[in-house]
């Protein structure tokens, strides 16, 4: 199964996301024969902080090997709102790797999150929110929700915030990510746009006396173009990534949804 | 992809190398092993401007024996719903008698005759054996279906969704299972690719390209039968003939088909 | 009564030396007090009525339902005590589910009469419990067809074995009650509660024995029948104000096809706007007969 976790490009030429194993033979000699409760749906998440805002957006392909099975598979949920269709709601994650581990995920954590804000009278922190998805994924740490989450929103000062997590709940707070089966394309495109990485003041020396390029958090409107050329950009290279783009953008004044079409072949 | 019932919830051949069908031969103590045994082929399904329509052949397969050529793989729920059903037939049965119950029970408290609120609409149905199929694959105790289920949501709208045997589940304006997902969704979306597609096309339509795709799938799906069940789910209920048979077959193009395996003239 | 002071009233399981178990038929006069409820079998059909009494105005119209689905085929109406009736019902659904488990089929009416009338007789066995405070009439419809088995696929071999008995008649409408004693036989008509006597006596007049296709009450004749007999029972002087709940089983040829259901309203203000007609007239009738008779004396 640890293969399966594997985002390493290097064990296998191109890296879809369902070609991640070694071709090694079954061990002789006792052999059982399993149901494979795993699958990958494909499709690609991505987040960027701002200085007042979060960005989250992600493609609505789902796929299953190389067949489509939707057009409009969204990823993106508003989570621990009061109403049906979370028009109060405050976080939103995006959820990719395996669909049907991803919508339990999703009605889980937004439970948990309704029943804080219930009790509390107040909606759930980001910082806690959090914490605790990062424990609903641990504590299913021998047998996982197969899923690359992303949560999003502002932390109590009114910055944007956006955290990540592997299938067993380890996370951090970042600037910016990507999951999913085009993470390896998106995210070294995200290091150098919005962390600056390998950018440097034109000019100011060689070897170590070169200066880096001084890191700003980005505007909004700077934000969402990356976005989109970000999946332009996957969607070319990428065969389970497309149809759709689907953005939430998370402000003081809520969450704005956008979609946008991406190519479907 | 390797679209047949047995292939589904199997480590992928491409991931994993050739599937070790040694446990069959195996004469040791029996182990907890699962595999569908009498099988179904695909569930078709596209909506239309005031409804749905479904079809699936009458045949249950026993591995490549055509075992049963009299069976009705199309069910009605509440007068209002139809699920199709492939994969694994006596699975379907459980499934079948469970939804009987269900639907007793949902009588008792709304005995009213002309009234269908209140009721479990398809939308309903559909989160429903999602759930239940999602919690079979948990306990490692699969339900070795994949189920197309057709009728209207809670705003009256047409409503199509799947769901499989690891609880994966997913809309699109049309809908196959297994072979159909190779075969017929691509004809299907030239007619429907989108929902706003899908509500322009007629109940005729709708019957035509469904007839079509079926007939296709007698000409590819060597587990496939020309007599088939075929639905209509609009807002007065459902209209289900379960007897048809494949009509203007024209098999000239085999003519044309050269050149696989050992043939070379 | 005598029984009082004798120690034989005070307990389930105890006979009195005359015989009889005096729980039961306290039970029995639970019963009586309680709301009119009637059934009737007619050639195509099966007619549940229920008289319920509006103890309150803060009760919701056509809220708290007196009639209850069993399986799609069948439905209890009972009068006495309320509760022990649900609880009827809720045993009546397990036994009509259990049915189904075991043998894929739905339960016929007379089984789940047998399996219902055996419950309530355990209740008077024992010391630990007490019998129900209800008469409970159970009505259905056994399919005529070849039905298929829960969660059949096909239809099976068209030649060989099997099959019903040609030339018998399989299927029909159905109506049992059940005391509180676990009595329980079949009728063409049956009446319970407190209007009994009266509902009882207007179940006679009308022709229900007939079995022909031609002869006997038809299932709309027969809801109207059920409304006027409910109104008839209904003692107008000393009962608040009362609401009729109906419902019906016909065959899957018929308006319900097969199933339980409430009367659709149009056929049930109908049926109360006929009740209402004829029970004014047998008033006016009355009077004029006494009118007569008064002149006759003259």
């Amino acid at each position: 199964m640890a293969a399966m976790f594997s985002q390493n490009p290097l064990m296998n030429g191109p890296n879809y996301s369902f070609n991640d194993a070694p071709r090694t033979a079954a061990p002789e000699g006792a052999r059982q024969h399993r149901f494979d409760p795993y699958t990958d749906n494909g499709g690609s998440t991505l987040a960027i902080a701002g200085a007042d805002f979060a960005i989250m957006a992600g493609d609505t392909r789902l796929t299953s090997g190389y067949s489509i099975n939707s057009r409009y598979h969204p990823k993106l949920f508003k989570i621990g709102g009061t109403t049906a269709d979370q028009k109060d709601a405050t976080i939103v994650l995006s959820v990719v790797g395996f669909a049907a581990d991803g919508e339990a995920l999703k009605e889980r954590l937004d439970a948990i999150c309704k029943m804080y804000r219930y009790r509390h009278g107040k909606p759930m922190s980001v910082k806690a929110c959090a914490q605790r998805l990062s424990t609903i994924l641990y504590q299913k740490r021998f047998f996982p929700y197969y899923v690359y989450a992303i949560l999003g929103g502002l932390d109590e000062e009114g910055k944007g915030a956006v955290y990540s997590y592997d299938p067993v709940g380890s996370y951090e707070r970042e600037q910016c990510r990507a999951g999913g089966a085009a993470a390896s394309l998106i995210m070294p495109f995200l290091d150098n746009q919005v962390n600056f990485k390998n950018q440097y003041e034109p000019g100011s020396g060689v070897g170590h006396a070169l200066q880096e390029r001084e890191r700003k958090p980005l505007t909004r409107s700077e934000g969402e173009i990356l976005v989109k050329d970000a999946f332009d950009g996957a969607v070319e290279r990428h065969i389970e990534v497309g149809d759709g783009l689907q953005m939430m953008v998370i402000t003081k004044d809520g969450i704005e949804e956008v979609l946008l079409p991406l190519k479907k072949d | 992809m390797d679209h047949r019932p047995q292939a589904w919830g199997r480590p992928r051949d491409d991931v994993y190398g050739a599937y070790d069908h040694s446990y069959l031969q195996n004469s040791g103590p029996r182990q907890a092993t699962q595999a569908p045994i009498v099988t179904g082929t695909s569930v078709i399904a596209i909506k239309y401007k005031n409804g749905v329509v479904m079809a699936a052949d009458n045949l249950a397969s026993y591995g490549s024996l055509a075992r049963f050529p009299d069976v009705k793989r199309l069910r009605v729920f509440l007068d209002s719903s139809v699920i199709g059903f492939s994969g694994d037939v006596s699975d379907m049965q459980f499934l079948d008698r469970h939804l009987t119950e269900l639907s007793i029970d949902e009588a008792y408290e709304d005995p009213s005759s002309d009234s269908k609120a209140g009721q479990l609409n398809a939308a309903n149905l559909h989160k429903y054996l999602q759930k239940l199929l999602y919690k079979r694959r948990n306990d490692f105790d699969p339900l070795w279906n994949q189920l197309l289920i057709a009728g209207f949501d809670g705003d009256s709208k047409p409503y199509l969704a799947s769901v499989d045997l690891r609880g994966t589940s997913f809309t699109s304006p049309s809908l196959a299972t297994g072979f159909g997902s190779a075969l017929a969704q691509p004809i299907m979306r030239r007619y429907a690719a989108t929902e706003e597609d899908a509500a322009k096309l007629s109940r005729e339509e709708a019957v035509e390209v469904i007839k079509e795709c079926m007939k296709v799938l007698y000409y590819r799906d060597a587990r496939s039968l020309d007599r088939y069940s075929i639905a209509v789910v609009t807002k007065e209920g459902v209209e289900l003939k379960e007897d048809e048979q494949l009509e203007k077959q024209s098999w000239a193009f085999a003519e044309q088909i050269k050149g696989y395996g050992t043939q070379t003239v | 009564m005598t029984s009082i002071g004798t120690g034989y009233d005070l307990a389930n399981s105890i006979f009195s030396p005359d015989g009889r178990n005096f729980q039961v038929e306290y039970a029995v006069k639970a019963v009586e007090n309680g709301s009119t409820s009637i059934g009737i079998r007619c050639k195509d059909g099966v007619v549940l009525a229920a008289e319920k009494v509006i103890t309150s105005k803060l009760l919701k119209q056509g809220a708290n339902k007196r009639i209850a689905t069993v399986d799609r085929h069948l439905g209890i109406v009972y009068s006495g005590m309320i509760p022990d009736g649900r609880h009827f019902v809720d045993r009546a659904r397990d036994e009509a589910r259990g049915w189904r488990d075991n043998y894929k089929t739905p339960i016929s009416t007379k089984d789940l009469a047998g399996r219902m009338g055996g419950y309530m007789q355990a209740y008077t066995l024992y010391q630990s419990v007490r019998p129900f405070g209800i008469t409970a009439i159970i009505g259905g419809y056994d399919s005529e067809l070849e039905t298929p088995v829960d969660g059949e696929v096909g239809s099976g071999p068209s030649v060989g074995a099997g099959g019903k008995v040609e030339g018998k008649k399989h299927g029909g409408p159905f109506l049992y009650m059940v005391e509180p004693s676990g009595l329980y036989w079949g009728y063409y008509g049956a009446a319970t509660g407190k209007g009994r006597q009266a509902a009882k006596a207007e179940l006679e007049k009308l022709d229900l024995s007939g079995d022909g296709e031609s002869t006997g009450l038809t299932l709309e004749e027969a809801v109207k029948e059920a409304a006027r007999i409910i109104y008839v029972a209904h003692d107008d002087n000393k009962d608040r104000e009362f609401e009729l709940e109906m419902t019906w089983i016909s065959g899957a040829d018929g308006p319900t096809k097969g199933r339980h259901l409430e009367v659709p309203e149009t056929l049930r203000k109908e049926a109360e706007k006929y009740a209402e007609r004829m029970t004014a007239k047998d008033v006016e009738d009355e009077e004029e007969t006494k009118e007569g008779g008064d002149k006759m004396e003259e």
